[in-house]
């Protein structure tokens, strides 16, 4: 018995251990990026606004969109792709940016990219109150379906670390990934059904927005927040086995990819 | 007993690539990804085994290049070997390099917490010594600021005593008692013979041959990544120093 005692405590603090390198890790990161602005974590709330207000200006007012809710739909598709972009961009220097820590004994080197992931999910939740606050404004009720909203949120956090893996060890090689990034997230943003519907795109692309996992992802945010409806259940189904297997395979990939870091960072 | 460390057959290889390798994906657009490949291959470590008891303290010794460094990278889990395989049994403590781990942009105890985390404590254990470790690296007035207004010996020393005070199963030292003066060093070399009284093991690199003479209990003698001796510290450091001057009498 006291050596099953034994081993739960071991089980114990090694779990306290690991969360609080976690979340040391991600303070760390998140300290970094505002060491020295004086606006600190404000800038990176007031970038989704700002780009609201933008596409609302374009969209809402000059070419007059008719979705219902526009603003709120189109804030809903801004943070959901936001998190997903900062992300995978910031993915570049999770192991590039973190040198004296991938040559440093005691690092697990596989958690950097969820340290760059969960950081942008900091801010992430940080902007929810904000979304809320625009339903409740135009008269969106929120219903028991926003209680799917953590399930969504930990898909989401699966379906980028599949992108973050890759991302990060292709830019131990290869040091300009992130302009060529740039240009692909921003054509993945506007292919992306953001600030308009799937249904209005021409029925020949139609097949790219069923393969696009970020189409359903948008979608199932949508669905519990706006429509107070469970996100449809084939493009959930699709999106879940997405994520996890871009996820499974970019960390097979990373962690072959990581027992040469030290030589190459 | 089973040893701490055990090394068997370890083997790290290192790529040596073209000259013209293309470093970004703009370049390996225009040269093509046939420069990608490496050329050749070669032995950064090669065959090497031996192991370390609880309470025993084994230095490295070598010339520049010769695979010290690797080594303990390789034992604090940095890497793997291509051949051969390592075995740690307990808590890491380690400084291999200079400036810890540490980031020049946080302070002296932001990354001092960090440290202690990555050798195997909590945030609150780490708390709980924060102030035994700042007296020990004698940096209590420059704690809050951040690292990079540090001394490289100022953050030698803090590096120095979280790694010592955080109970490790084994202390990895890489070339760090050389910045800390006569008396640091002294006091450093003094707590090692504490926490290996109470069974910690210690791997020391050291281009200072007293030291390892001195403080280590065996020694081994790397060159060119091959272990070219092994045993006692006083043996070792001589027959080392023999082969050096030999070397250099040319």
């Amino acid at each position: 018995m006291p050596a099953l005692a034994a081993r739960r405590d071991t089980r114990i603090f090694e779990w306290a251990q690991t969360r609080d390198l976690l979340r040391e890790l991600i303070a760390r990161d998140i300290k970094l990026r505002y060491r020295g602005s004086m606006l600190g974590i404000l800038w990176t709330l007031l970038n989704p606004l700002a780009e609201l207000l933008v596409l609302y200006f374009v969209f809402g007012t000059v070419l007059q969109v008719t979705i219902p809710n526009f603003p709120a739909y189109l804030f809903t598709g801004l943070l959901v792709y936001g998190w997903f972009q900062t992300s995978v961009n910031f993915a570049t220097g999770a192991v590039v940016a973190n040198r004296e820590l991938v040559r440093r004994p005691g690092v697990p080197v596989l958690i950097l990219p969820i340290v760059t992931v969960a950081s942008n999910l900091v801010h992430f939740v940080l902007s929810l109150p904000i979304l809320i606050g625009l339903l409740l404004i135009s008269h969106v009720p929120l219903t028991s379906a926003a209680l799917l909203l953590p399930g969504l949120i930990a898909i989401e956090f699966v379906l980028i670390l599949g992108f973050a893996y890759p991302v990060a060890v292709v830019n131990v090689w290869f040091r300009d990934t992130q302009h060529v990034l740039r240009i692909a997230l921003q054509l993945l943003f506007y292919m992306t059904p953001i600030f308009y519907k799937t249904s209005t795109v021409p029925q020949n692309l139609q097949w790219w927005y069923r393969i696009n996992p970020l189409t359903h992802l948008v979608d199932a945010y949508r669905a519990v927040l706006m429509r107070g409806e469970l996100p449809e259940a084939g493009g959930l189904t699709y999106l879940i086995v997405v994520s996890i297997a871009l996820c499974l395979i970019g960390l097979a990939w990373y962690r072959r990819a990581s027992y040469r870091f030290a030589d190459e960072v | 007993m089973d040893p701490i460390v055990t090394v068997s057959n370890v083997g790290k290889s290192y790529r040596r690539y073209h000259p013209d390798r293309p470093g970004t994906i703009q370049e390996a657009v225009a040269k093509g990804l046939r420069r990608m490949r490496h050329l050749e291959r070669f032995w950064g470590l090669r065959d090497i085994s031996f192991t370390v008891p609880a309470g025993r303290t084994v230095g490295i010794v070598g010339a520049n290049g010769s695979g010290k460094s690797t080594l303990l990278r390789l034992i604090g889990g940095v890497g793997r070997p291509d051949t051969g395989h390592i075995d740690v049994h307990g808590r890491i403590g380690a400084l291999l390099d200079l400036s810890a781990g540490f980031h020049p942009e946080l302070t002296g105890r932001e990354n001092a917490i960090l440290a202690g985390i990555l050798n195997g404590l909590t945030r609150k254990q780490v708390l709980e010594r924060m102030d035994e470790i700042v007296a020990f690296a004698e940096v209590e007035d420059a704690l809050d600021n951040p690292i990079r207004t540090f001394s490289s010996g100022m953050q030698m020393r803090l590096g120095f005593a979280v790694a010592v005070h955080t109970q490790p199963d084994i202390l990895l030292i890489d070339e760090a008692l050389s910045v800390g003066d006569i008396s640091f060093q002294k006091k450093c070399l003094d707590r090692m013979q504490q926490i290996k009284a109470s069974g910690c093991a210690i791997l020391l690199v050291s281009h200072e041959s007293s030291t390892v003479e001195d403080f280590c209990d065996d020694a081994i003698w790397l060159n060119a990544g091959r272990l070219i001796a092994q045993g006692s510290a006083t043996d070792i450091v001589r027959q080392y120093q023999a082969g050096m001057a030999g070397a250099s009498g040319h």
